[in-house]
């Protein structure tokens, strides 16, 4: 009897786990999968738009082809939350946030200040911080998730690797995550940079699938650019030497081309291919000083003049007109850096870890001391292979 | 015809007995022919395979020979009891000794019949069992008692090879069914004395032999021991196959696991006896048990010890796997897919959504459908005649699924879930433990629908909860794992090679384990 009374039991509460429902249960088809989000000024609150996937346009197998891969919504709000609750009366299934890859602020709403728009995300439990932030430079980042990219079919995705491979390969550009951006914001010792995102070409021909039906895609999306913010802020754009030297400084430098001038004439083009930065602080007198110091390898990768590069001197030769060349992009980048007034390399952090008791006094003024900062470089760089030609067949050439 | 016979446990043995009484009761043989043969023919209903053949021995002594056609071998009959007690020679023999019956028949078992085997029966009850048993009843007009000649000889199916579980490597000889055969098969490959044979009679109707045979000084006597008190008490009117035996005899009926593990290989048989376990032959069954067994017993395969030990350990950690993807995957892809698209990497996600566009049926009922298909397929496939049994196999899971998917009802990633899943689940050498496996899956992916991630886990917890707690004739049914055993490692996962292997799995022997010489000395080296 006991035994049927525990089955009993037992089956009962079986059967109650099917009644309720399964409550969290979501079906792949139930969900709109979010890659991009976009958030630009409004006249009250955010402008908010997102880019989702349109799964059967973009499985492996059977493409359409004849739709886009991606459906763009957007609603305005005067929270972020209030504006992507309203979105649900356009999409036909509840956003799902954890695969975003994209995050691209409007500049005009950047430049008022980017902070209220952080805090969704990062608080959000389905949100991952494995995303990048960037900026749209001279569009409205609504117009920017509209953009049909070619050969990767997701737009988001697409901007996502290319990020990752540029900063990687050429530098002057970074990848910036949720959690960096945050600590950046706050801290007083270094002030957030990011990417600018641009578009190429017409804005409205980009939204049409004409725009991937020639193979110079009229309408592109490009990095250009780094953006330069005071807190949450953004008050200017480094260019592209100064975003290296940027790169070269914050130790973010991978791989990328050095360009120097040939002694003779012509330009000569050097691979870095490792690099490796520390900043030194210290304060002498009551003023403090940074002093950098990138050391990096590099491959001779183009010649383009007629430098005899395999004589003894002249691999010195190189190595020090490059060393120059760097010295000069992160010079600017400390110069314009100085004349915006903001502190984007962290040198009030370095300043902080080497004399504490200096930083206590000051930290609340850095933006302002930043500008008298003495910054002094050492910059070290070593060429280990010329490639797999000797001298260059320039020389050799009939007129 | 009912298989399930009816069964009352010993308590009620008192009760409820059908069939003759004298069958049953120990009547002892009349001293008069003529009522003893009555007493058979009346008994036996009058059956046709029954053969009474009546001659006269010398003095005029009537005699019987009765015997059971197609259980007898009609030749040994002929020979040696007919030809040797008509002849002329047994005449003047009798003569001789004198003409009383006594006389005669001692006559009869030292000289006359040749047979290897003879015994005297005074009651009903062994006469009867003799004769049903294949042997030859001589009775004699004015004696009391009735010899019973061995003269068994039946048509059998012989040694052949086994087709449940064929090897690459190794003998291919399978058990047949006849006790005697298997019990030679055994003792071929033992050939020491130690190994020890014991022989019961269960079943009330059946009277099925059953043997025990196991390896004095090596098995634990506890166990065999509890073997035979097992066996014993096992009242029920049939024993069929063996089983029959392993679920009257087994620790927790209530349990997807099976304790008892059953082969057809005598060298597996051979194996395990040697490592000190207890073997039950039933005659009529190719298929001998062995016992006690653990988990681990069921994912060993003969060839993992005749391959060398490298390949060996990788394919017995190949089966974990086998055991780990069969269980889970139907339930980890519906909970994950489910509950925690998170987990997955974007583009897989991608992938996965698009093949569940306009599928109407949730994740569950999808797997569920599929798998219950699955199994249709596999036991339909089991039971087909041998002609078309592969084609439409092959039929119905490539075109089925294939046009399911087109169809819309499943999508493409839930067959290849499903059809993964089927095959690893005949990674498993024992099909016992493949079918536990097969049941546990269901209430899996139950769970995981219902609560995802979590519903896996609590459902893993409680499968590994059950298993350890139970127990096979007292040993834990997780050794070498839960009673955590360094020294038997050896052969759990890993198969080391044999030299390693000293001594043998400690909780199913007796004192003496050591096997072979220490490992130094066994591995062989050339001289320097």
């Amino acid at each position: 009897m006991r035994r049927v009374r525990t089955l009993g039991t037992l089956l009962l509460i079986l059967a109650l786990a099917t009644a309720t429902g399964c409550w969290n249960r979501r079906e792949l088809n139930d969900l709109a999968i979010v890659t991009a989000l976009g958030v630009d000024k409004a006249e009250r609150g955010f402008h908010v738009s997102v880019q989702v996937v349109d799964p059967s346009e973009v499985a492996a197998r059977s493409s359409g082809g004849s739709f886009s891969p991606v459906t763009t919504y957007d609603a305005t709000g005067d929270t972020m939350a209030e504006a992507i609750r309203r979105m649900t009366t356009v999409t036909p299934r509840k956003l799902y946030f954890a695969h975003l890859r994209l995050f691209v602020i409007g500049e005009a709403l950047a430049r008022e200040g980017m902070g209220n728009s952080l805090d969704l995300l990062s608080r959000d439990q389905e949100g991952r911080t494995d995303f990048y932030i960037v900026v749209a430079k001279g569009h409205k980042a609504f117009d920017v998730l509209r953009i049909l990219t070619p050969m990767e079919r997701i737009p988001a995705s697409k901007m996502h690797s290319s990020l990752q491979v540029s900063e990687r390969a050429w530098a002057p550009t970074v990848s910036v995550q949720l959690d960096d951006l945050i600590t950046e914001v706050v801290a007083k010792g270094i002030q957030p940079a990011l990417t600018g995102i641009t578009i190429k070409g017409d804005p409205n021909f980009g939204r049409e699938l004409q725009n991937l039906r020639t193979p110079d895609t009229p309408t592109r999306l490009q990095y250009q650019g780094i953006a330069v913010f005071r807190s949450d802020k953004l008050i200017g754009w480094l260019n592209e030497s100064e975003s290296k030297g940027f790169s070269d400084i914050t130790n973010r430098l991978n791989s990328t081309m050095v360009e120097i001038q040939c002694p003779e004439g012509g330009k000569l083009a050097v691979e870095v291919i490792r690099s490796k930065s520390k900043m030194e602080g210290s304060v002498k007198n009551g003023k403090p000083e940074v002093v950098v110091t990138m050391r990096s390898e590099a491959n001779v990768a183009d010649v383009e003049c007629h430098m005899h590069i395999t004589g003894r001197n002249s691999l010195e030769e190189i190595e020090k007109r490059a060393e120059e060349t760097m010295r000069l992009n992160a010079e600017q980048a400390v110069a314009k850096a100085k004349k915006l007034g903001t502190d984007v390399f962290g040198f009030g952090e370095e300043i902080h870890r080497s004399s504490p008791k200096y930083w206590s006094r000051v930290q609340n003024e850095w933006d302002q001391i930043f500008k008298e900062l003495t910054v002094s470089f050492q910059v070290d760089m070593k060429i280990r292979r010329i490639g797999t030609v000797g001298e260059s067949f320039l020389d050799e050439m009939k007129e | 015809m009912s298989r399930m016979g009816s069964w009352k446990r010993s308590s009620a043995r008192q009760d409820g007995l059908d069939g003759n009484d004298a069958e049953e009761t120990p009547r002892p043989l009349s001293a008069s022919l003529k009522d003893n043969l009555d007493t058979i023919r009346e008994v036996l209903g009058g059956s046709d395979d029954i053969v009474i053949r009546p001659i006269r021995l010398s003095g005029g002594v009537a005699a019987a020979v009765v015997f059971t056609e197609g259980l007898a071998s009609e030749q040994l009959v002929a020979e040696f009891i007919l030809d040797r007690a008509m002849t002329d020679d047994a005449d003047q023999e009798t003569e001789r000794t004198g003409n009383g019956a006594k006389e005669i028949v001692s006559e009869l078992e030292r000289h006359i019949l040749a047979v290897g085997e003879l015994e005297f029966v005074h009651v009903f009850k062994s006469l009867f069992h003799a004769l049903l048993s294949g042997n030859t009843i001589v009775l004699l007009d004015g004696l009391d008692h009735a010899i019973a000649a061995g003269t068994k000889g039946w048509k059998d199916r012989g040694v052949t090879e086994t087709n449940t579980e064929s090897v690459i490597r190794g003998s291919r000889e399978a058990f047949s069914e006849t006790l005697r055969t298997n019990t030679a098969l055994i003792r071929r490959r033992i050939k020491s004395p130690r190994l020890r044979l014991e022989t019961r009679r269960i079943g009330r109707e059946t009277q099925t032999d059953v043997s025990i045979m196991f390896m004095q000084g090596i098995a634990n006597d506890k166990i065999v021991e509890e073997v035979r008190k097992r066996l014993d008490n096992i009242d029920i009117d049939g024993i069929l196959e063996s089983g029959y035996i392993e679920e009257l005899i087994q620790d927790e009926t209530f349990t997807p696991f099976p304790t008892v593990y059953n082969t057809e290989r005598p060298d597996v048989i051979a194996a395990e006896l040697l490592e000190g376990k207890v073997a039950i032959l039933v005659d009529g069954t190719p298929f001998v048990l062995i016992v006690p067994a653990v988990f681990v017993s069921f994912l060993h395969a003969a060839e993992d010890y005749y391959h060398r030990a490298d390949i060996s350990t990788l394919i017995r950690l190949l089966r974990y796997v086998g055991i780990f993807i069969a269980l889970y995957f139907p339930s980890l892809y519906v909970a994950i897919t489910t509950f925690h698209q998170e987990m997955l990497p974007t583009q897989l996600l991608i992938s996965l959504a698009a093949q569940r566009e306009g599928i109407p049926f949730p994740a569950f009922i999808e797997a569920f459908m599929m798998e219950v298909a699955f199994e249709i397929l596999k036991e339909a496939g089991l039971r087909m005649p041998r002609t078309i049994g592969p084609a439409v196999s092959i039929v119905g899971t490539l075109v089925i699924g294939q046009a399911a998917v087109e169809a819309g009802i499943v999508s493409a990633a839930m067959v290849i879930v499903v059809s993964t899943t089927a095959i690893s689940s005949f990674v498993f050498p024992a099909y016992s433990m493949a079918n536990a496996i097969r049941m546990l899956r269901f209430p899996l992916m139950g769970l995981a629908a219902s609560f995802g991630l979590f519903g896996i886990i609590l459902g893993s917890f409680a499968i590994v909860l059950h298993l350890t707690s139970l127990r096979t004739f007292g040993v834990p049914y997780l050794t070498p794992f839960a009673p955590m055993k360094l020294e038997d490692q050896k052969d759990a996962i890993f198969r080391l090679p044999h030299w390693m292997m000293t001594r043998r799995p400690s909780l199913m022997t007796g004192p003496n384990n050591k096997r072979q010489q220490p490992a130094k000395a066994a591995k062989p080296k050339p001289d320097k």
